[in-house]
Order: structure tokens, then sequence, then C-alpha cells
């Protein structure tokens, strides 16, 4: 054989190889939309079991993202003793700043923490009765940025120099929230994976059980097809494009559940967290993410039917049936 | 065509189906297999097949020995021969001319090219006017010429019939056998098991006859009266 038939012959192979994997496309296309309603019952079950851990890994995304005033919560609080003159408080800013090289440094004054008491109480033209000014200096030094161990170990060393320093009163620091709210998102994360992981193995037997069906009532053409010639790719192709489609539909089906969760809930949270003085708008999945959805969903169900059909075929070999009936 | 050299076959559990069997079959010609119920002729037809593997001895079909081919190759052997079945084998929820396009449609055939060869295939045994209805709508003889039909469709070398007039008034059974005939004129190795005595003797082509697995006898087509 020379080369010119040789190419010609892959060529053939290719085109035979594309006119098979059509048909197959569209005869299981076929055969979902004729059975309509098992079809939507499958796609809905799909569906929910890919909303759920969605929907949580978007909870989750978008907590992330929330401006929780995380650099505030970080900040060591540092209160000087009343009557402290500002140079000793700048001097102790500048020898923390050569010594720690904090992410930042803020100085508040006892007439700046007044106004912004006053503006932040409410107790306004009350407070005029004073006859000085209690409160004392204070700075806020946020650590330099890192994990949260080393943000914890900078915050130590922090606070162990500041107590060694007789002007300060007292030192102050949240980061225990901060970490414990780090430790739940951790835990979120671990549940979101724990979710994707039994929820996709749910789906997988779900589009497994329902080509196993499928199969079985279609184990007269499958034998005649055999006893023709077809070989188990062209048996097989029509059932694994079926399981691809109840994949992709259901990942479709469980994005359409998100986008309309979170036009939902959007207001309300929104309004929630505006009490708490932020603003906040609920983000998607984003473009890749979504088509990461997608490919996932379709992989799955393409799995799923594999599986079954594959069993079928091993059976229907081992058991020699063919031609028997 | 067809060569079996001392096949034996032997089924799980010790039943014997065919014992050292040899044969030669010419290409192009028609030849009857004949024998009572569990002489062994659906077993030998099912190793040409390869739908069973022979426990001993060689089959070859077309220089190739099936007895020693992986079992990978058994889709190609089967494109390469047409089937006809003693129950049809059609599929009740596709049309006439859907079921003959089968074969073609496995082979990757193009659209065109399946129209043309279903509707000469159709034809051939008379059905064309047939080609949009249901199985279910036709006569037994009728869904017995279009597995005629889907067997030729391909125009496989070699066609084989399991019992093909089981189900078929003296008539039609007739027609069908002229019909074998006829394609094996046009180049076809044909190969028939039936228990029909009255027809082979009609039809005057070489005979096997099986006995209990074992080729009883071998009358050629000369000593058929």
């Amino acid at each position: 054989m020379n080369i010119q038939q040789w190419f010609s012959r892959l060529k053939r192979k290719n085109r035979a190889w594309m006119r098979r994997h059509s048909y197959s496309f569209f005869s299981s296309l076929g055969v979902l939309l004729q059975h309509k309603t098992g079809t939507l019952m499958t796609v809905l079950v799909l569906g929910i079991a890919m909303f759920l851990p969605l929907g949580l890994y978007t909870a989750l995304s978008n907590m992330e993202g929330l401006d929780l005033r995380q650099d505030e919560w970080n900040a060591v609080s540092v209160f000087f003793k009343p009557a402290t003159p500002e140079s000793e408080v700048k001097r102790v800013a500048v020898l923390l700043q050569e010594k720690f090289e904090p992410e930042a440094i803020l100085l508040t004054s006892p007439e700046d923490g007044m106004i912004e008491f006053r503006d932040a109480s409410g107790f306004g033209e009350s407070l005029e009765i004073l006859d000085e000014n209690p409160l004392p200096w204070v700075m806020q030094v946020s650590p330099a940025r890192g994990s949260t161990g080393e943000v914890e170990a900078s915050v130590a060393r922090l606070t162990e120099f500041l107590a060694s320093v007789d002007s300060v009163e007292l030192t102050q620091f949240d980061f225990k929230w901060l970490q414990r709210l780090g430790r739940m998102m951790e835990l979120g994360e671990a549940a979101v994976l724990v979710m994707i992981l039994l929820f996709g193995l749910a789906m997988v037997v779900v589009v497994a059980n329902t080509i196993r069906l499928d199969v079985a009532s279609h184990a007269e053409e499958i034998e005649i097809l055999a006893l023709m010639g077809a070989g188990n790719a062209f048996v097989r192709q029509p059932f694994l494009y079926t399981g691809l489609w109840y994949g992709l539909t259901g990942g479709v089906l469980a994005l359409i559940l998100l986008v309309l969760t979170m036009f939902y809930l959007d207001r309300p949270l929104g309004m929630l967290l505006e009490t708490y003085g932020t603003e906040f708008t609920l983000r998607g999945l984003g473009f890749y993410n979504t088509l990461r959805v997608l490919g996932l969903s379709a992989f799955l169900g393409w799995l799923g039917a594999l599986i079954s059909i594959q069993r079928y075929l091993r059976v229907l070999k081992v058991g020699g049936h063919l031609g028997r009936r | 065509m067809i060569k079996f050299e001392r096949v034996s076959k032997h089924y799980p559990g010790g039943k014997r189906a065919l014992a050292d069997v040899s044969f030669d079959i010419e290409p192009g010609s028609m030849v009857f297999l004949t024998g009572h119920s569990g002489a062994g002729k659906s077993t030998l037809l099912r190793l040409i097949m390869m739908l069973e593997r022979a426990s001993r001895g060689n089959v070859i079909v077309d220089n190739r020995n099936l007895s020693e081919s992986p079992d990978k190759i058994a889709p190609m052997v089967r494109r390469n021969t047409g089937m006809i079945f003693q129950d049809h084998k059609l599929l009740k929820d596709k049309t006439v001319s859907d079921n003959v396009a089968l074969p073609l449609m496995i082979a990757g055939f193009k659209y065109s090219d399946i129209q043309k060869r279903v509707r000469a295939a159709l034809d051939m045994v008379g059905l064309l006017n047939r080609e949009k209805d249901w199985p279910l709508g036709l006569s037994g003889g009728e869904q017995q010429r279009v597995g005629v039909a889907r067997a030729i469709v391909s125009m496989p070398p070699l066609l084989l019939a399991d019992e093909p007039t089981g189900n078929l008034d003296p008539s039609l059974s007739r027609e069908l056998f002229d019909l074998f005939g006829h394609i094996s004129e046009q180049g076809t190795t044909v190969l028939i098991a039936s228990h029909d005595l009255d027809l082979i003797r009609r039809t005057r082509k070489r005979v096997l006859v099986l006995s209990g697995g074992r080729l009883a006898d071998d009358i050629p087509a000369s000593d058929i009266s």
C-alpha cells in the first residue's frame, strides 16, 4: 500500500468515524426527547444534587470577599497612660517602626479620639460638661502581613515589647476572633470538598442507574447491532452521549438554580450587612468556574453512563447470549 | 470461502455440539446445511459468525483462521457476513428502510449512499413500496424479506441463513430460496441451514448433512434428485 492509498484509507476511516458519532449524537438526543418526563425528572435530581455544593461554595467565596474590616481586627490597639506627651508617643511609634517594620501605625490624639467618639456615640453636646478630655493617646499597629501563624507570632513579640514600655497602659488585640473566622472558613472549604465528592458520586450513580434502565430497554437493539457487526464502541456511543447530556443539562440547571437563589437573597443579605456598615453584593461563579462546573457535570454524566454500559457489554460477552434469544 | 478442519465444539457442562467436522465451500457457491434439531447446524453458523469459538480444529473464513484470531476482530467478521435469522431480528421501533440501513450505518456509509443502497436492496426483495412501513405491519414473509435485504445491503461476500423458512408457508419459502439462488449467482457465497428437505431437493444444490454433531454426509449438487 503506497502513501496515497494509506492517506485515502485514513480519510475514509475518519469520515466513517465522524458519521458514526453524528448518528450516536442525534440518536441520543432523540431518545432523551422521546422520554420527556423521565428525562426531566433525572435532570432535576442531577441539578439539585449539583446545586447544593455549588451553593455552599458560592456562599463561602462571597464570605471570603466580604469587607469585614479585617485590618482593624488585625491591629494591636495601644492605649497610653493619661497625660503622656505627644513626643513620647511618637518616640514609641518610631521605635516600633524600626524594630518590627509593621504594615501600618495609626496615631489618634485624645482630641481626635473625642471627636470620633462624639460622632459615633451620639452623645454630642452632652460631652461638653466634662472638665477635661479623659481619653488617652491611642496607637493602632497593624503587624506585617503573612500567614495566620506569622501574624500571631509577630503580635506576640509586639505585645511583649509594649509591656516593657512605661508610658503604655494597655494593649488590646482581637486576633482570636479573626482566627476563629479563618478556621470556620477552612472548615467550610473542607465541607464543600466533601459535598462535591459525595454529590459527584451521587450524580454518577443516578446517571449509571438511569442508563442501566435505558440499556435494559434497548437490549434487543444492542443485540441486533452486535450481530450486524457493531463493535463495542458503536454500541456504547449513544449511551455515553446520553450520559453526557444528562450531566450537562443537570449542570446547566444547577447554575440556573444558583443564579435564581442569588437573585432572591441578594437584597435581604445586602440590607442585613448594611446595618454593620458593609456594602455587599453577591458575586457569582465567574466565567471560568462556570465552564468548570459544566465540564465536570458533563464528565460525571459520561462516567456514569460508561460504568453502566461497560458492565452490560461484559455480561453480554461473558454470558454468550448474543443471537440466542 | 469457508473451510472447516476437524472442528469440534463442546459447550460448558460437556455438551458436544460438533465433533471433528471438516468441509470446504467454494466462493460464490450455494450450499445447504441440514439435519435434525440439535444436530449442530446453528452452532456451525455461530462459529462462522464468531459468536462461538471452536473447542478444537480450524474455522477458516475468507483465508482467515477464526480459531486463532482475537475476539476484537469479531465485529469486522460480522460486518463482512450477511446473516438471516429465523425470527428476523428486526427492530420494531424503526421503519423498514431504517432496519435495512443498520449494517451501512455501522460501517459508517454516507447518508446518500445509504439511501441508494437501501432502495436497491429493497427493490431486489420486492419491498420497495414498503420502505416507510413498520415491521409489525408486515406479514411474516415480508419481514423475512426485510431481513434478507438487510443481510445483502452491504453486499457481503458471505450470506448465512439460519432456518430462514421456519415461519413461512411453502410458496413464500420457495420464493425465498429462489432469491438466495439469485444472490448466489451474483457471486455471493450462500450457506443455508434448513430442514426443509423438499425445498432443498427442488433447489438442487450441494447439501451438508449433520447428525449428532458429526458431518454424516456431503451430497454434491449433481447427486440431488
